[in-house]
Formats: C-alpha cells, structure tokens, sequence
C-alpha cells in the first residue's frame, strides 16, 4: 500500500506516494528522473548508487525511501552550485578518474562525505573511503588521485 | 530487486507502540533497523509472509552511555557511532570491537545498527563474533516489560534468537573489561566488501607472570550454524602461561567445537583449516597489545 511522504533531495521538498518496499534508488531514478544515481548490483556492494543521506554515504539501494522522510539527502545532481561543477567532479575530469564513467557518481558521494569530515585525508584514508565503490575501468589509481586533488583545490 | 510487496510502514515512536504493532502482525511484521540485512533478505525472496515493518529509528535508541561498569549502547546506534566511542578506541580489553568495525565500508558503517547486526543471528557478520568474546547482555523488551538475554544465549539457531514474537533488542550492555585484558578480532573474507569466510575474536586476562587468568574464544563467518565460543580453546588457555607452542594448540582445539559449512565462498574444510589458522593469529595479535599498554 502507497503512503504519502516527503522527501528532500538537493534542497528541494517532493511529496509523493510511495510503496513500503520501495528503495531510495528506485524512487530517484523512476520518480524522480535523477538518473545520475546508478543502479549497479542492487544488492549493496557495488557502490554505484551512494547517496549522501545528513551528509553521510549510504547506499541508496538498500535505504527504504519511508526510512529517510525528512531526513536531507544530496544525489550527484546537488552537488554542483549554480551550473559550476563540485571541485570533486572537476578533479575526476582533470586526473582522467573517469572511463565508462558508471562508478564515477557513487564514488564522487562517498569521497563527499571524507573531504566534508577530513580536509587532507592521506592515501590510506581515501582507499578506505571509497572501498565500498567498485570500479571496473580505472585501476583506482586515477581516482584516489582525483580525490587527492579535490582535497587540495578545495584547501 | 524485491518481488514482494508489502502492506504497511510503521515509524512508532515509543516501545509500546512496538510491542503492541508485534503483537498485532506477529509473523507477518518485521522490525526494521538500517535496512542492510533485510534488504538482502528481500532481494533474494527470503521474506514470504513478511508485509509490515516497523521501523524503530524513531524509539530513541541511537545513545550510548558509558560508565564504570561498562557501555550501554542502543540497539539503533550505527556502526560509524559506535567506532567513535574513545573507550571502544582506547581500551585494548575491548580491541575485538574496533577491529571488527574496521572492515565494513562506509556505507554499511553509515547503516548498520548494533542491534540489528545481533538481531539477525547471521554467522556471517564480524560485530557478533567480537561482542561474544568480550561478553555482555542483550536488552529486550516486550509487553511484560524488559529482560536481559546473555550474549552467548541469543542466537538459537541459523537467524533464528531466542526473541519472544513480541519481543525486540533495545540495546546491549557490554561490561568493563578486567583491568589488564586485551582482546582482537581477525576476518578472513575474499574482499573488502564481502562477508567472512572465518572470523575470530579473542579476549584474554592474564596475570602478572603472564599466565591466563581468563580467556574467551568466538568463531563466526560460517565455522557453525551460529557464532560460537570455543570451550575446548578456552580451557586449554586458562590456567597456562601464554606461549606460541600453547596459542597454536588453542588454535587446534577450536577443531572440538566447530562444524563448518560449505558454501560458495569457501568449503568446509578450507573452513576448518583457516579457523585454527586465524585464532592462532588473534591470540596473537591481542598478546602484542598487551606488550603495548602494560
Ligand atoms: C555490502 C555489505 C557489507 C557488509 N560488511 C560487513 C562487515 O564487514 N562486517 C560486519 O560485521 N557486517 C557486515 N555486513 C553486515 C551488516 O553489519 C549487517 O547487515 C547489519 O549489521 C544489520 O544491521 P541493520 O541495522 O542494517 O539491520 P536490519 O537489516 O534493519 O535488520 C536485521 C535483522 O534484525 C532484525 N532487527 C533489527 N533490529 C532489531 C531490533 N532492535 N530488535 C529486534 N530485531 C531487530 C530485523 O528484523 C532483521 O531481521 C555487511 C553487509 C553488507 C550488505
Ligand atoms: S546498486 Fe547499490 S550497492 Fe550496488
Ligand atoms: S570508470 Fe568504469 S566502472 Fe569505474
């Protein structure tokens, strides 16, 4: 049975009516059109799907959307202010972090959380950031990069 | 995705209200804590009968209050909270704990709950390996009011506790650790987002000429249908002074008390090697804490 909740996503309020067993991420994608959120394994593991849920990385996959009623949540497409990118997502295009690019939203919100709590983080603190986001392309190298230089131009 | 559809959405905002949603739906009701297990539980179909969760965020149970007898940590608390506890940080009686919170990603540690992590009596995860060797109570309550189940009473069989239908964990009771224990946790898994294939945790108490006062010893990661604490390893611990020959006999008695499962994350007997192999290496690595805080 569909329930009538509100959610607030990048600063915006949505009503609308969704089921008990409806994930955060369907909701985005199907409801809500922003697509930026990728649907990977839906099954939590693959990371495609990270959110920002009060500022946290979860998994958007495994979050029930009633579960996050009046709790803010920022999706890829919040993070840029006033048509400027975030400097996460300048630093992934200027260290080439990005090939097919499937990984690249989860990963540029759960780096979000470590620059939000950590202004410098080391290597260690960055693969451990982002060890719940799998990326079949790049290695890792170029993202950890990434995330390293976004720390800095954002210093 | 889940094929299921579910009727109803509860967000209660105190326990009898809980209580009194359990006992109306009975089978049909599942508490939901963050979601990361039942989620998994749906994907693969494993809820039939299930169409109503009471999702308990709203109860109040996220605090943790410490004490001189110990942590009493709510049921609701995340795991992320919970790492930051300095006593779970700094005191090496309870270095199973921060070990076994070291694993998880960050989204898990952003979800998971305490009591959810217990609730689940899965044999997979790594938290209920390290609560069951530093011991302590689960706090339930239902509509005779609340109790408390020892830690290594709770889990009964494979998901299944030793939970009332109308019962639910409001949180866990973790004593202080004797002065001079020292405890850690060790995981064997095929990658850093997968569930175990072994875990141990140990802890351990010894005395000024560095004999064994007290020793517990708890397997998980599918070493048994449910996490357990090896008597045979304890016993042969208890008593003795702590040498590499007497650790490595430890790590060859758990054989006595496991029965481990086969599955597609390792077999049986891989299973039964590395148990010995990894409590060994946990008897060691709380041995060279010791060294450090002493
Ligand atoms: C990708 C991934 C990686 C993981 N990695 C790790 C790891 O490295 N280490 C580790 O230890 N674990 C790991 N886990 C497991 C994780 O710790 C558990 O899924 C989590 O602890 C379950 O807690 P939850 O709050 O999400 O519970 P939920 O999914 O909400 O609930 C779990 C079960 O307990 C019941 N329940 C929950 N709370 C209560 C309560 N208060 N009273 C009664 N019943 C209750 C629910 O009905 C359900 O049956 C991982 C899981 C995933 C998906
Ligand atoms: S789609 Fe959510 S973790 Fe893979
Ligand atoms: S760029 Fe292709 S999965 Fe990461």
């Amino acid at each position: 049975m569909k329930q009538l909740i509100s959610l607030e996503i990048n600063g915006e309020v949505h009503e609308l009516a969704v089921a008990p067993q409806d994930s955060l991420l369907r909701v985005l994608r199907e409801d809500l059109g922003l697509i930026g959120t990728k649907k990977g394994c839906d099954s939590g593991g693959c990371g495609s799907c990270t959110v920002n849920v009060e500022g946290k990385a979860v998994y958007s996959c495994m979050t029930y959307a009633m579960s996050v009623q009046d709790r803010p949540i920022v999706t890829i497409e919040g993070v840029g202010e006033n048509g400027k990118l975030d400097p996460l997502q300048q630093a992934f295009i200027d260290a080439g972090a990005v090939q097919c690019g499937y990984c690249t939203c989860g990963t540029i919100m759960a780096a979000r959380e470590l620059l939000a709590t950590v202004s410098s983080p080391d290597e260690e603190q960055i693969r451990h950031a982002i060890a719940g986001n799998l990326c079949r392309c790049t290695g890792y190298q170029k993202i950890v990069d990434a995330i390293k230089l976004a720390a800095a131009n954002s210093a | 995705m889940s094929l299921a559809t579910f009727e109803n959405y509860f967000l209660p905002g105190n326990g009898r209200e809980v209580v009194a949603l359990l006992q109306e739906y009975g089978e049909r009701a599942l508490i939901l804590a963050g979601g990361s297990f039942v989620h998994g539980l749906a994907a693969r179909d494993l809820l039939s009968g299930v169409d109503v969760f009471i999702d308990i965020q709203k109860l109040g149970l996220a605090n943790i209050v410490t004490d001189p007898d110990g942590l009493q940590v709510g049921a609701m608390t995340r795991f992320t909270d919970f790492e930051k506890v300095p006593e779970i940080q700094n005191d090496p009686g309870w270095g199973a704990v921060k070990d076994a919170l070291s694993y998880p990603p960050a989204q898990i540690m952003n979800a998971a709950t305490v009591g959810g992590s217990i609730a689940a009596v899965c044999p997979y995860f790594d938290l209920p390996t390290a609560l069951l060797a530093v011991g302590g109570k689960v706090k339930v309550e239902s509509n005779t009011g609340s109790r408390e189940i020892n830690l290594k009473d709770f889990s009964t069989s494979l998901f299944e506790s030793s939970l009332g239908v109308d019962e639910f964990v409001t949180g866990l009771v973790l004593p202080q650790p004797v002065s001079g224990s020292v405890s850690a946790f060790i995981k064997l898994a095929t990658n850093a987002n997968d569930l175990a294939i072994v875990n141990v945790a140990v802890q351990i108490n010894l005395d000024r000429s560095g004999v064994c006062r007290s020793a517990s010893v708890a397997l998980g990661g599918g070493v048994n249908e449910i996490t357990l604490r090896s008597a045979a390893a304890e016993k042969l611990l208890e008593g003795q002074k702590l040498t590499d020959e007497l650790m490595k006999a430890a790590g060859t008695a758990v054989q006595v008390d496991i029965s481990p499962m086969a599955d597609h994350r390792a077999s049986a007997e891989y299973r039964s090697a590395m148990a010995s192999v990894l409590t060994e290496r946990a008897l060691q690595r709380a041995i060279a804490r010791l060294t450090r805080s002493s």
